[in-house]
């Protein structure tokens, strides 16, 4: 029986902006073992979780099927700055069930990401000015230099910035 | 209409006795890359890595593709596995290959206990999944470990919450500290200058500075003391007693603890606190024995865009909780950009807070970057928390270099 699959997972990540102050983050799990769903609810300016819920349909861990107890702890949480320190200490408090603070943490990279797309819009097109835009940006915020291998030393990214 | 969507898709098949091969593929409207893992079944080693990718932002992204190999001889399930990936293949590679590896490991791990099911049922075949994810769990090491995290009732949070704020602290918050003074910081006679907020390695496990070679460096750049500031690290006194003979400088303690709220850097508090406090219940442990809270990095935003493209405003930010229960803000942080600093100092003018300085230094060469200029005389742990009370301090922009 080669070939076959052994298992096999999808996950799907949602970001919808409902209206000027709350955006709407949900992940779907499906895979050999579990089928769930986390969604939270997010408001602006401050990008805090307002509202969390979840469901565990198809599920291994006894640990999963009633998770509830995290809702609240997560309440007021700010997708920001020791975001995933918080989360990881926060659900961990109230639940053991690891795949949830999984997938909350995929809603609030959901979030951030549609922000980060927003802002690569901005970005003229063409090698040469999209490259300008990016060393900009670096220059801007300093904390994206060595953050990865296109702002580490060597790439044209950072050419000519010093190093903070 | 959607503002952004992810897909994530694992397949596992098994390649051979010992070997499955995991593909992965990442697609959203930013990022397309995929990665074919190959790693072994008895110990879930990674043994090889080749990734791909289909659409991606900067012209230097496909650069991250090498580092993969970085991963190689990983382990998936070895201790601090999450953080070994999200620490080499995040920060040399490429953090959306680390998001994708960390998504096939753990589908690799779940695909190994589906293995030995089949493998299990070929001698009872009535067993069902259930009956053989209990025996597992039951009677193996690793599922001890899935379980052990259990109710510890030195990390609850569930402390009475504080409503009120001492009003002698709301008394003290009203009057602005006196100098919010940015210029370079240059020592009149009887001045104090010292870095508030420092990392040392291994106490705070992202920084690499020795406390000896951090120390050794403040008194070269002409600093009058530091602050020992780890994460939720409390230091023993004795052993920094040692360290201030030995370097013949003041070291003094303190402690930056994690709240749901964001960090705050506390002084005058022995306590070591695990887990994560609401803010009010942080408050209620420092009124308790009289310290001293400071906001570390309050307005510190995401790495490609800023307050400002989600709409928040210095009058918004006044009014989160966090600001309600400390007694300054540090508006002078190594780490965060300028116009984030700026952005808290406009905070903190608006409150009506102390304001301090640090370097939040994580290597050597950063201690001293920014600091705080006392005007009086400190000797110890208990005189910095009175003058920090006192509010006659301001930060400085402190190395010159």
């Amino acid at each position: 029986m080669s070939n076959l699959l052994v298992y096999s997972r999808s996950r799907s990540t949602s970001v919808e902006q409902i209206d000027d102050q709350t955006m709407l983050s949900s992940c779907r799990l499906q895979d050999t073992f579990t089928d769930a769903y986390v969604e939270i609810r997010v408001q602006l300016p401050e990008l805090e979780i307002i509202e969390i819920t979840s469901e565990f349909n198809r599920t291994q861990q006894n640990e999963c099927i009633d998770v509830s107890g995290a809702f609240q702890k997560l309440k007021g949480v700010r997708i920001g700055s020791g975001l995933l320190k918080i989360l990881k200490g926060l659900v961990a408090d109230a639940t053991d069930c690891k795949q949830f603070g999984f997938m909350v943490e995929e809603c609030c990279h959901g979030v951030i990401l549609s922000f980060t797309k927003d802002t690569m819009m901005q970005i003229p097109e063409g090698q040469e000015v999209g490259a300008e835009a990016y060393k900009n940006m670096v220059k801007e915020n300093i904390r994206l230099y060595n953050r990865c291998a296109a702002f580490a030393p060597g790439s044209s990214m950072v050419e000519g910035i010093d190093p903070p | 209409m959607l503002k952004f969507k992810r897909n994530k898709l694992v397949s596992v098949v098994k390649k051979d006795k010992d070997t499955l091969l995991v593909h992965g593929v990442l697609d959203d409207d930013v990022y397309g890359l995929e990665l074919d893992i190959s790693f072994k079944i008895s110990d879930l080693e990674i043994i090889k890595i080749d990734g791909k990718w289909n659409r991606f932002t900067t012209p230097e992204c496909p650069r991250a593709t090498q580092f993969l190999q970085e991963a190689v001889g990983f382990r998936v399930g070895e201790e601090g596995y999450g953080q070994k990936v999200f620490k080499v293949v995040g920060r040399k590679s490429c953090r959306h290959y680390a998001n994708l590896l960390l998504e096939c490991s753990h589908s690799a791990k779940e695909a190994v206990l589906v293995i030995k099911y089949q493998d299990a049922k070929k001698d009872t075949p009535e067993l069902t999944f259930d009956e053989f994810v209990a025996g597992t769990m039951a009677g193996t090491a690793a599922g001890a470990a899935e379980n052990t995290k259990k109710d510890d009732p030195e990390k609850s949070s569930d402390k009475k919450v504080v409503d009120e704020q001492k009003s002698s602290r709301k008394a003290a918050a009203n009057k602005k500290s006196k100098t919010i003074s940015k210029k370079k910081g240059n020592k009149a006679p009887g001045e104090m200058v010292i870095d508030l907020h420092v990392h040392t390695s291994p106490s705070s496990p992202c920084s690499s500075a020795a406390v000896g070679d951090l120390i050794q460096e403040a008194k070269r750049i002409g600093l009058d003391a530091i602050c020992l500031t780890d994460h939720n690290y409390v230091w023993d006194p004795d052993q920094v007693e040692a360290l201030r003979q030995k370097y013949d400088f003041l070291v003094l303690r303190g402690n930056e603890i994690t709240t749901k709220q964001g960090d705050v850097v506390v002084f005058g508090m022995d306590k070591d606190i695990q887990g994560i406090l609401d803010i009010s219940e942080l408050r209620q442990e420092v009124e308790e024995v009289d310290g001293f809270m400071i906001a570390a990095h309050p307005i510190r935003g995401f790495l490609v865009f800023g307050a400002s493209q989600v709409g928040l405003t210095p009058e918004k930010a006044m009014e989160r909780p966090m600001f309600k229960s400390v007694d300054a803000i540090e508006v002078l942080n190594g780490k965060v950009t300028e116009k984030e600093n700026d952005f808290a100092l406009e905070v903190a003018e608006g409150l009506g807070l102390f304001v301090t300085g640090g370097s939040d230094a994580h290597e050597v060469l950063e201690v001293g970057k920014y600091a705080t200029r006392f005007s009086e005389k400190i000797n110890d742990e208990k005189e910095l928390v009175a003058a920090l009370k006192s509010g006659n301090y301001s930060p400085v922009i402190f190395r010159k270099d």
